[in-house]
């Protein structure tokens, strides 16, 4: 039977920072300018696909750069900030190709549907929102949110990662890769859902009204990934 | 997005009671089952795991079913990524610490796990489905085993080191999570609407676990104490059985079959 006890005393600190990692992601996905199938149909603003996707898609980014480092260093910080820039440029690559297609291929300005004014920029919104549209494209201020996303996701997602691969266990190097990236990627998509579930569709990002419900996402996810925390870190703690 | 079905819950067909027990029971049985037997007769039993894989599959599929005709408010497909996402952490968790109790713990700790988050679900996000607390507990249990028993077909046993060695540490517990996935959240997704029945999503169930335990046979051929063969020929059969069964079903729940012919050539099109 394993020391319950005397592994969570020795690895308490992993586990509060995948709850934290956890809670970051939550936060994460809310910043993110999800559009669905309607955005693909340009008739609304975001990416065309649903949150899962995409956070799913920075996330993973941003754990394999992260894995990457960690090969190199030891350093938290240095972990962390190359998931955050990994998850980032995923994001931004992913958003910049979906402008050209709605500029170039649709043939639609990018135009949000929620604020008269965009945010950064000051440009006026309305005028240029299509008739029967809840906006298109990725107006500015979407894709400032949604890198601002990819960045938390990166890092929660990295946090994650360094944590459980931190924890102290007999197992040999290349198993404990294994597990940890298996048991980040299921923390990963389980923050990713829930925060789906809060926000139900589409979001433009931090100036949409939807954005004001990210606490009761994150509270779900402290509960939810405390779980999966303390999970995690028995499993490879035990072995 | 896909919001789901008419806004409320999922009703005919088998009771969902009936797939709980078929799911649970189906999936923990032959769990044990394929392990023993690979022990006493040999690694040819190791397709037995799959065939509890399928049956968790079908109880997962059956579950998404009824919670996602509530209309989640965003994709279906998000419902089965949780769905493994909560399965991978309680199945590793479950096989590292429980030892030869391993699928149960698992699959006690991935009902909790589903049970907090369905909770969550409603309290604090406020999505008042009411069957949304059993439905995760029901999903989750199916996704860890659906986990589980894919392993038992690849590597013979689930004890944790095997699994860790074959599947984990190989990254073929990726292609699980995303076969796995797929089977659990696409039946549903695939056929909702109006004219959804049960028997009809059911059967696209079986037929997405079947190609999943053909991978995971096609997988078994690196593993010394699992036989391939049985695997991927049985899940080949099954496979075959239950397309036709869907195309069937397919044309019983139509309006009309129409043969439309080949595209037309260029000539004809000027």
């Amino acid at each position: 039977m394993i020391d319950i006890a005397g592994i969570l005393a020795e690895n308490i600190a992993y586990i509060v920072m995948v709850t934290l990692g956890g809670m970051l992601i939550s936060w994460s996905v809310h910043f993110v300018p999800v559009g669905g199938a309607p955005a693909a149909m340009a008739q609304a603003t975001g990416i065309g696909t649903g949150t899962v996707q995409l956070a799913a898609g920075a996330g993973l980014t941003g754990l394999v750069t992260a894995g990457a480092v960690m090969n190199v260093s030891d350093s938290v910080a240095l972990v962390v900030a190359s998931g955050a820039v990994g998850a980032m440029i995923m994001i931004a690559v992913t958003m910049i190709v979906g402008t050209w297609v709605y500029v170039y291929g649709v043939g639609v300005p990018p135009a949000s549907a929620k604020v008269d004014y965009d945010p950064i920029t000051k440009d006026r919104q309305d005028l240029y929102v299509s008739q029967g549209t809840e906006g298109h494209g990725l107006p500015t201020v979407s894709y400032v949110s949604g890198v601002i996303g990819g960045a938390l996701g990166g890092i929660g997602g990295a946090m994650i990662y360094y944590a459980l691969m931190s924890t102290s266990t007999t197992l040999s190097q290349s198993d404990l890769v294994a597990l940890a990236s298996i048991f980040a990627v299921g923390i990963f998509f389980v923050n990713a859902v829930i925060p789906s579930y809060n926000i139900g569709g589409t979001i433009e990002g931090f100036h949409d009204p939807k954005f004001k419900k990210w606490p009761k996402a994150v509270v779900a996810s402290f509960v939810a990934t405390l779980m999966c925390a303390f999970v995690g870190v028995m499993a490879i703690g035990g072995l | 997005m896909s919001a789901g079905g008419a806004g409320g819950e999922a009703t005919g067909g088998i009771p969902q009671n009936t797939l709980i027990a078929v799911g649970a029971l189906g999936g923990l049985i032959a769990a044990y089952a394929g392990h023993f037997l690979v022990q006493a007769a040999g690694p040819a039993f190791a397709f037995i795991g799959a065939l509890g894989a399928i049956c968790a599959i079908v109880w997962g599929g059956a579950a998404v079913r009824r919670v996602a005709s509530y209309g989640l408010g965003t994709g279906v497909p998000s419902i089965g990524m949780m769905a493994l996402g909560m399965g991978v952490v309680a199945s590793m968790f479950g096989l590292a610490v429980g030892g030869i109790a391993g699928p149960i713990v698992a699959f006690i700790t991935a009902s909790i796990i589903g049970l907090v988050i369905g909770a969550l679900a409603n309290r604090v996000l406020g999505m008042g489905i009411p069957i949304m607390e059993q439905s995760m507990t029901e999903i989750a249990g199916a996704g860890a085993l659906t986990i589980i028993g894919l392993s038992v077909a690849m590597t013979g046993t689930f004890m944790f080191d095997a699994v860790l060695e074959t599947v984990v540490a190989t990254g073929y517990i990726a292609v699980i999570f995303i076969a796995g996935g797929m089977a659990i959240l696409h039946p549903f997704n695939a056929n909702l609407g109006p004219d959804e029945q049960q028997d009809r999503t059911l059967t696209t169930g079986v037929e997405k676990g079947a190609i999943a335990m053909i991978v995971a046979g096609i997988v078994a051929t690196v593993s010394t104490d699992a036989s391939a063969i049985p695997t991927i020929v049985i899940g080949i059969a099954l496979w075959y059985v239950a397309f036709r069964k869907y195309v069937e079903l397919v044309n019983r729940d139509a309006y009309k079959v129409l043969g439309t012919g080949l595209l037309p050539s260029e000539e004809e099109l000027e």
